[in-house]
């Protein structure tokens, strides 16, 4: 059954505690299996084995790292604000867990005799309320930052503060369309607006292609998945704490249980990113075709499943854009927010409202069909007759670029000049062994 | 007033009025703009208390999220000890402006709760009756359309005055971008690499002699200018031999 | 939910306001798109063929008397007759900004952000073109304008309010010589304006407690019927009157007039004493005659003490300035207490009388700043009234036309000034406000002395080493020069011309 705004004010205060508590616990656990996990894709993708040490398999490794983390020792600089010091990580972690109380899980259960929906609580405009945390939630980064007293710090937050805010602009674009196709701001509306499939025959086979947004809206989707690797400062958009330039970034002088807050911070926020990414595109927690095939997959508790194992494949794409791309440089991250992402969504929005309108108008077929050519013809036109560059001269060979060199250049080898193959090469390759991964415990 | 909102006003107005103090008192710049966010985001919880959950997640992602951010943003890049200068440029106009400012705002705060006493909130209900967005669209789209129209060309104007203000032109080629320095670095007649350091490839390793380039000639570039020219004693300049 | 019904819009009526915004929008795509060296032509030519196209559809628009788009805009007599006003003042006024004669480059900085005094700077200053954007931005303003003297709810008026004041103060900020004194002008506009927009937006908010909604009509239903406690409206009131009072350049809330007027680019400096004053006192008429009129007799006699302060304060002060845009901008103080006095003065022929002496005040003082910009030396203006001692030997055609300029802002007969402050007189003492009158003769007498001073300077005095040339005007200057001093004439001999006009646009619709 689907939730409804009234389900949530009939809750009795003891759920919504239970619920709470469960969403806490749940984003602990989540984080903790969020660092192994990406641990170990990282290491697959680089075709070592990772943490496979600690538990089984190596999964109680983050389990260990969180808990020595608050021991160590803690260190304040001597020219710190302290004040806000110490703040900066609270307000990062509250704004983290915060977010996640409007995200649906599933349907409507029943726990303990209560019928209450799987959600903290919903709101007409909730998915205003996940962007407002985040948004909050860089404040934490900013001000520790500047609070630190020092300059990689604050070099940091100055990016993290100009990255949110055109970030958060291009993503707050591409929940438009999805706001203007629901027709509504709750998530849970959200999701029950993409519950119904629509039936597809495809050669001969009959089955319902999901509603996903992420389908119909597949721009808004791209700009949306762009935009919050941006919003989460996470490679290849990591930035505010890019290791090679800035040290550590905004958390350099951080150490010891503040650290940690802005750790966990981090993960949660990427969490939190990839379950509104699943709510507003992904359908939510309603299972897709195949598993649909089956009556029961969407009532009872198993949509959490489902739910969960989306946010766990985008998580995926997260660690695995890590995994390949290099940072990119500020001042192209900058203009690819500004002079890309932005005005795409802007004109998109504008293609889907002009889309939306001709639908819902009484206009008359033909009307309709000599509009929809008309503007294309307008575009084919612009393109066909939009002025081209000019040509750039071909470039001058390596000999001719040689050749003009002035006087007293720097000297240089021959360009014929035979290298003589080492006769080590030979011997470096058959001693090398080629690295395995299969086994988890290897010999230490 | 219910109790549960009675409460939360309790709470957050002596938060928010603590914050505008809070602005203006603060002697660091930073200090001011977080003053200010605490009461701006006490605001925003206001609105939504008072059915107006659109208007507060508004007030929250636009003005502490986005504004204020700016405003730290320009903060930290003027500096964490740019704080205002204490001297008064005109006598006692401090004590003026306070005194002032005292009595507007016991005038003000008198009359609204003079005009105001017993006056309940009215209209609520049917101003939220198809929900709050959808009443807020609705008015936005026929009652003050044009008043909302009208602010774009507010908006135009002042991106085209920040730009205006802010932006200095800068003609092709008055600055080299980073794609011509690197085409400089690399062009033919230019070195790119690190340059040889002294007392490398030479017969002495004193930081005195000058590196040797491929094709044996001697780069003078790799000695310091300010290395005083040394004669050598013979002793000196002879080839060391291994001991014996 | 049911369906939303588009509003009806009388887009006839509203057209004049749709073309300055449009072709403004234009501007801002021709600046992206022309190349620079086109661009001044293009973009004043723009400017001027948009507030023509406009004028013309005011004139055809003349006889409506409309309230459209949900009631936000009152397109009545007073409106289509301060629009076409701002519209003739704001052609002008583009004419003067598209100089580019007197000084190579126009009077605009090239690029604003280049630090003030360096060496990028010195280079820009000497030859580079001006901003063509200011042609944008001033279409933007005058836009604002128009929608203004038509706004028939507060919140309409407040963003137009805005929409016009913030290309002000972008405009103050651009004068090519003496950029630091324009900076600061700029910087202390926006402060104090935005400070009055506060208060403007504050007293909107009261006026909505106590009505319960912003557009004019209910305000005077609400005012004439509701036996609620009236503290909550006449605080509304106060603050809204504060907000409007400081655009018109009252006392109290004048402070700010000769910085801006002294460090501003001329041409905008006439821009603003002209056009906004015409739209300051549009929106002050309709908020006292249309939505307070129940309340007058409370609020005339503050007013009327504004209006006395405003006129005697402006005379005294311009009598000790020394340089010639101060002394003009403390003349337009006092002329804002002329014009308060025909707004008190209330009635049809309050109304009437102030719409007169706004046109005609707005021609005087734009003939006035056009011969400011020509008269100059090697550093720009030469503003300090000491350089002006023996002009009349120099140049004495300029010369006479200042000092005509100046017997008109003296009210000497046959001008338009003393037809204007005769008729806003006449006006209040019908309306039995006599101590108005009698206060703004005594000022006249006063504000006559600096007029004078500088007559017998340029005439009486001989020409010495540091009295600038003047230069020889454009065409624009010229075309200018020529319509303001010509109305300035032509109201003074043949008012009536104008006078059928006001007597026939001056009535409200609710």
């Amino acid at each position: 059954m689907d939730p409804t705004l009234q389900t949530f004010e009939n809750d009795v205060w003891w759920i919504a505690l239970i619920k709470v508590l469960g969403v806490f616990v749940l984003l602990l656990l989540l984080t903790l299996f969020t660092i192994n996990y990406e641990r170990k894709v990282v290491a697959r993708m680089a075709v070592r084995p990772g943490p496979n040490q600690v538990g089984p398999k190596g999964w109680l490794q983050s389990l260990t790292d969180g808990l020595k983390l608050p021991f160590k020792e803690e260190i304040i600089p001597r020219t710190a604000d302290k004040v806000i010091y110490f703040i900066a990580p609270v307000i990062s972690a509250t704004c983290a867990f915060t977010a996640f109380a409007v995200i649906p899980f599933g349907p409507v259960v029943s726990i303990f005799g209560q019928q209450t929906a799987l959600q903290v609580t919903d709101v007409p405009v909730s998915v205003l309320v996940v962007l407002a945390c985040s948004s909050l939630g860089i404040y934490g980064v900013v001000l520790a930052g500047w609070a630190s007293g020092s300059t990689y710090p604050l070099l940091g937050g100055l990016r993290s503060s100009a990255q949110m805010i055109s970030y958060e602009v291009a993503m707050g674009l591409s929940i438009v369309a999805v706001f203007m196709m629901s027709g509504s701001m709750s998530t849970s509306e959200i999701v029950a607006a993409q519950g119904d499939g629509r039936e597809v025959s495809l050669f001969g086979l009959d089955f319902t292609a999901p509603g996903w947004y992420a389908v119909l809206l597949a721009p808004s989707f791209v700009i949306y998945a762009i935009s919050a690797v941006g919003e989460t400062n996470r490679a290849p958009f990591d930035l505010p704490e890019a290791e090679s330039e800035l040290v550590g970034g905004f958390h350099t002088e951080y150490s010891s249980f503040k650290f940690a807050l802005f750790f966990l911070a981090e993960y949660i926020n990427m969490i939190t990113v990839s379950a509104l990414c699943t709510t507003l595109f992904l359908g939510g927690w309603h299972a897709t075709w195949p598993i649909t095939l089956w009556s029961g997959a969407n009532t009872g508790w198993w949509p959490m499943l489902w739910f969960l194992a989306k946010v766990l494949l985008c998580l995926f794409v997260f660690i695995w854009l890590r995994a390949t791309l290099p940072r990119m440089r500020y001042d192209q991250f900058m203009r690819f927010g500004w002079k890309v992402l932005i005005p795409v969504n802007l004109v998109w929005i504008l293609l889907l409202a002009t889309v939306r309108v001709l639908q819902t108008s009484d206009l008359e077929a033909q009307t309709r069909f000599t509009l929809i050519g008309a503007a294309v013809l307008v575009v084919v036109l612009v393109a066909v007759l939009w002025p081209s560059g000019k040509k750039a001269a071909p470039a001058p060979s390596l000999a001719e670029q040689i050749a003009a060199r002035p006087q007293g250049s720097f000297p240089l080898p021959p360009l014929d000049l035979q290298v003589p193959p080492s006769p080590r090469v030979a011997r470096q390759v058959a001693e090398r062994q080629p690295a395995d991964v299969s086994s988890d415990r290897s010999e230490v | 007033m219910s109790g549960g909102e009675a409460t939360l006003f309790w709470i957050l107005a002596p938060l928010a009025v603590i914050g505008a103090l809070g602005m203006v008192l603060a002697r660091n710049a930073v200090h001011s703009a977080l003053w200010l966010v605490c009461t701006m985001l006490s605001l925003g919880v206001f609105y939504v208390a008072q059915a107006g959950p659109f208007i507060g997640m508004a007030q929250i992602i636009v003005y502490t999220g986005a504004i204020m951010m700016l405003f730290l943003f320009v903060l930290m890049l003027v500096g964490r000890d740019a704080s205002d200068s204490l001297i008064e440029t005109l006598r006692g106009q401090r004590v003026a402006a306070i005194v002032l400012g005292v009595g507007f705002a016991g005038i003000v705060g008198a009359g609204l709760s003079r005009a105001l006493a017993g006056t309940g909130a009215i209209g609520l209900d049917a101003a939220n009756e198809n929900g709050n967005l959808q009443g807020i669209a609705q008015l936005l789209f026929t009652k003050y359309v044009f008043a909302f129209e009208v602010t774009s060309a507010l908006l135009i104007s002042a991106a085209v005055g920040a730009m205006i203000l802010a932006h200095v032109e800068r003609a092709k080629g008055e600055k080299p971008t980073q794609v011509d320095r690197m085409k400089a670095r690399f062009a033919p007649g230019s070195y790119p690499g690190p340059k040889a350091g002294p007392g490398i490839f030479a017969t002495s390793d004193s930081v005195a002699t000058p590196a040797r380039l491929p094709d044996g000639t001697f780069a003078e570039r790799s000695i310091s200018k300010i290395l005083p020219v040394r004669e050598l004693t013979s002793e000196e300049s002879a080839l060391k031999g291994t001991e014996k | 939910m049911e369906d939303l019904k588009a509003p009806s819009i009388d887009y006839a009526a509203v057209a004049p306001i749709l073309i300055l915004f449009g072709a403004a929008c234009l501007g801002v795509v021709v600046e992206a798109f022309v190349p620079r060296r086109a661009r001044h032509a293009v973009q004043l030519t723009l400017a001027l063929l948009a507030t023509l196209a406009g004028l013309v559809v005011v004139i055809t628009q003349a006889s409506t008397r409309v309230t459209t788009a949900v009631g936000a805009l009152a397109i009545d007599g007073p409106a289509v007759f301060l629009q076409g006003a701002i519209l003739v003042l704001a052609l002008v006024s583009l004419l003067l900004m598209g100089e580019r004669k007197l000084e190579p480059g126009g009077a605009f900085v090239p690029q604003a952000a280049i630090t003030v005094g360096s060496e990028a700077d010195e280079r820009q200053a000497a030859r580079a073109p001006g901003l063509t954007e200011v042609y944008p931005i001033s279409l933007f303003a005058i836009a604002g304008m128009l929608l203004f003297v038509a706004a028939n709810d507060l919140l309409t008026m407040f963003i137009a309010l805005e929409v016009f004041s913030l290309p002000l103060y972008l405009l103050c900020a651009l004068a090519r010589r003496r950029r630091l004194l324009s900076q600061e002008a700029a910087l202390k506009y926006f402060l104090l304006g935005s400070y009055a927009s506060a208060f403007f937006l504050f007293g909107v908010a009261l006026v909505y407690g106590f009505v319960g909604a912003v557009d004019l009509a209910s305000i005077h239903t609400a005012a004439a019927e509701s036996d609620r406690d009236p503290l909550l409206l006449y605080a509304g009131l106060a603050l809204l009157s504060i907000g409007l009072l400081f655009k018109t350049a009252a006392v109290p809330f004048h402070v700010w007039t000769p910085d801006v007027y002294q460090g501003a680019p001329t041409p905008v400096t006439a821009f603003m004493a002209a056009c906004t004053k015409v739209a300051a006192f549009g929106a002050l008429l309709r908020v006292l005659y249309v939505g307070f009129n129940g309340l007058s007799w409370d609020f005339t006699p503050i007013l009327g003490v504004v209006a006395v302060l405003t006129m005697i304060i402006g005379a005294v002060l311009a009598v000790t300035q020394t340089d010639i845009k101060r002394l003009l901008a403390y003349s337009s103080i006092a002329n804002a207490g002329y014009l308060l006095v025909g707004v008190l003065a209330s009635g049809e022929r309050g109304l009437a009388s102030t719409m007169f002496y706004l046109v005609a005040y707005g021609f005087s003082v734009l003939a006035a700043f056009a011969v400011v910009t020509l008269v100059r030396d090697a550093d720009g203006e030469a503003g300090h009234l000491s350089r002006w001692a023996g002009l009349g030997r120099r140049s004495p055609l300029i010369a006479g036309l200042f000092t005509f300029i100046l017997l008109a802002f003296a009210g000497i007969p046959l001008t338009s000034g003393f037809i204007s402050k005769f008729a806003v007189f006449a006006a209040a003492m019908e309306g039995g406000q006599t101590w108005l009158v009698i206060a703004g003769v005594i000022s006249s007498i006063v504000l006559a002395f600096p007029y004078l001073r500088v007559v017998v300077m340029m005439w009486l005095s001989d020409p010495s080493d540091a009295t600038p040339t003047v230069s020889v005007p454009g065409v624009l200057t010229t075309a200018a020069l020529a319509i303001g001093v010509a109305m300035t004439l032509l109201l003074g001999v043949a008012p009536s011309l104008l006078l059928d006009l006001t007597t026939g646009a001056a009535e409200f619709v609710q």
